[in-house]
């Protein structure tokens, strides 16, 4: 994932976990109602947003992954009842370490898109790609070998 | 301490010639002048190998889950109404009974399973520090004489105040004293300095991102990957580490240096609302890592957002295992 990274027409990769009952749902429901977004994400669905181990989040951006999101059900709404919550209490933490060891803060991003919210979808991928956009290509943790 | 360590003698023999502990977990003299190792004892008559100093560093609460562990392992192929019990004696200070809180809580084994001999703490000796204080001169003997460590080195005599060479960890320690234990000897030590605890996280949030990154590459290119860190911490008991696991593989072993940086990451991480900074992982590790600057954030953390503790009572659980409705979510994007 190292090509064109110097080039000015860079456009940033973005490895997002999202559950399957909220988010993804949302992005269906962005895609059916044909709301345009930037299609630099890179979608992966799990059951739940409990289920994405914070290893994940580490090792997307260790393969290159310019900025990582992360997106479930909001709270209160799991399909599991709580696996949301419990993801909120690792990726609070997580994104804390993150960025205290020296990785922007930016680059990891955490929210919560329900199945009903397609428009919402469209804005946090915007909103995510431009934080990174801005931020520029990672070049921190990237596995060369 | 002399005191301290006669008591520990005496109540040792008492359970293990009572015979309420199998084994017995505590320290003894080392081969060098400046260790004192972990040992396990099973007689009554080996109690007077025990020795308490401040060269007691590694937190042995480790050796309580290895034992009970090792025990259960032996028995897979004995019915289970015929199976036993092993119960596990150990001498334990501040940070080794917040280890154990953690083992309980997580049921590792039973609270019976386990008999806990509390010390009073007044902080061990970073064999660093000592090592720089003598200017990395060989110690050829060291006799503790009340607050100063008397050194006789290839490089001549020298007394160091004990204090100046505590571990880092001791000297903010906010429980040198037992938090469980079901007996205890000696009187209660004195606090330690628990309110600069996080001056040294704090200092180094501070600091812009990429020296802030720049510091940690540095770190951590000085692992070797060892394992030393894992092997010592109490919390790290799983039966199969991520580091070891291959299938999937989670984290390469190249010399790629992100290879290294995501190894620490994801154990340090792991380490959260778990790490009682008992500081024996920086202890063991030969290349001298800053494990502490790291794992600090996250004690830290824990308690900004949880107000946990780790291993602080039996009934407050660990953060991570356990969640709220009202959960701090700053960190949530909202476009
Ligand atoms: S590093 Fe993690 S997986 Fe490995 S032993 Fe420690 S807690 Fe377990
Ligand atoms: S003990 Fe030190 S060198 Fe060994 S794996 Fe841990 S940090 Fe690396």
């Amino acid at each position: 994932m190292t090509e064109n990274k110097a080039n000015e027409n860079w456009e940033p990769k973005i490895v997002a976990f999202v559950c399957n009952w909220c988010t993804y749902a949302g992005a269906d429901l962005a895609g059916i109602s044909r709301i345009q977004y930037p299609p630099n994400v890179r979608l992966i669905r799990l059951p739940c947003s409990g289920r994405v181990n914070p290893f994940y989040v580490v090792k997307a951006l260790q393969e290159g992954a310019d900025g990582v999101l992360v997106s479930g059900c909001h709270p209160g709404e799991c399909h599991y009842l709580t696996g949301n919550l419990s993801a909120r209490r690792k990726f609070a933490i997580l994104k804390r370490f993150l960025s205290y060891i020296g990785i922007e803060a930016d680059r990891t991003m955490f929210t919560w898109v329900s199945a009903s919210e397609g428009e919402k979808f469209a804005n946090v991928i915007k909103g995510v790609t431009e934080r990174v956009k801005a931020l520029g290509p990672a070049t921190k943790m990237i596995k060369t070998l | 301490m002399e005191n301290i360590e006669k008591q520990v003698r005496e109540e040792a023999r008492k359970l293990l010639s009572e015979k309420k502990v199998d084994a017995l977990v505590g320290y003894e003299q080392g081969t060098l002048p400046y260790q004192a190792a972990p040992c396990i004892i099973t007689e009554p008559e080996e109690a007077d190998r025990l020795v308490w100093n401040p060269f007691c560093s590694v937190n042995l609460a480790k050796y309580v889950h290895d034992l009970i562990f090792q025990h259960r392992q032996s028995q897979t192929r004995t019915k289970p109404e015929d199976r036993t019990k092993k119960v596990v004696g150990i001498v334990a200070r501040g940070c080794t009974t917040r280890s154990i809180v953690i083992h309980l809580q997580e049921r590792q084994y039973e609270r019976d399973e386990v008999v806990i001999i509390g010390v009073p703490c007044t902080g061990y000796i970073a064999k660093r520090k000592l090592f720089r204080a003598l200017d990395g001169a060989e110690p050829l003997s060291c006799v503790v004489e009340g607050d100063t460590l008397k050194v006789e080195s290839a490089a001549g005599s020298k007394s160091i105040p004990i204090k100046e060479i505590l571990s880092d960890s001791c000297l903010t320690c906010r429980y040198n004293n037992p938090v469980i234990s079901d007996i205890n000897v000696g009187e209660p030590a004195p606090p330690m300095n628990p309110d600069g605890e996080y001056d040294d996280v704090d200092a180094f949030e501070n600091l812009p991102t990429d020296e802030r990154w720049a510091y940690f590459t540095k770190e951590m290119d000085k692992c070797i990957r060892c394992y030393a860190c894992r092997n010592t911490c109490p919390s790290c008991y799983c039966k199969v580490c991520f580091v070891e696991q291959s299938q999937p593989r989670w984290v390469g072993v190249s010399v790629d240096e992100s290879d290294t940086q995501v190894f620490q990451i994801m154990r340090i991480f792991h380490q959260a609302g778990r790490c009682v900074d008992c500081g024996s992982c920086v202890e063991v590790c030969p290349m001298g890592v800053d494990l502490r600057k790291f794992l600090k954030k996250l004690d830290k953390d824990g308690f900004d957002l949880f107000e946990h503790r780790a291993g602080e009572s039996l009934e407050d659980p660990p953060p991570l295992g356990a969640f709220s409705t009202y959960d701090k979510e700053d960190f949530i994007f909202e476009p």
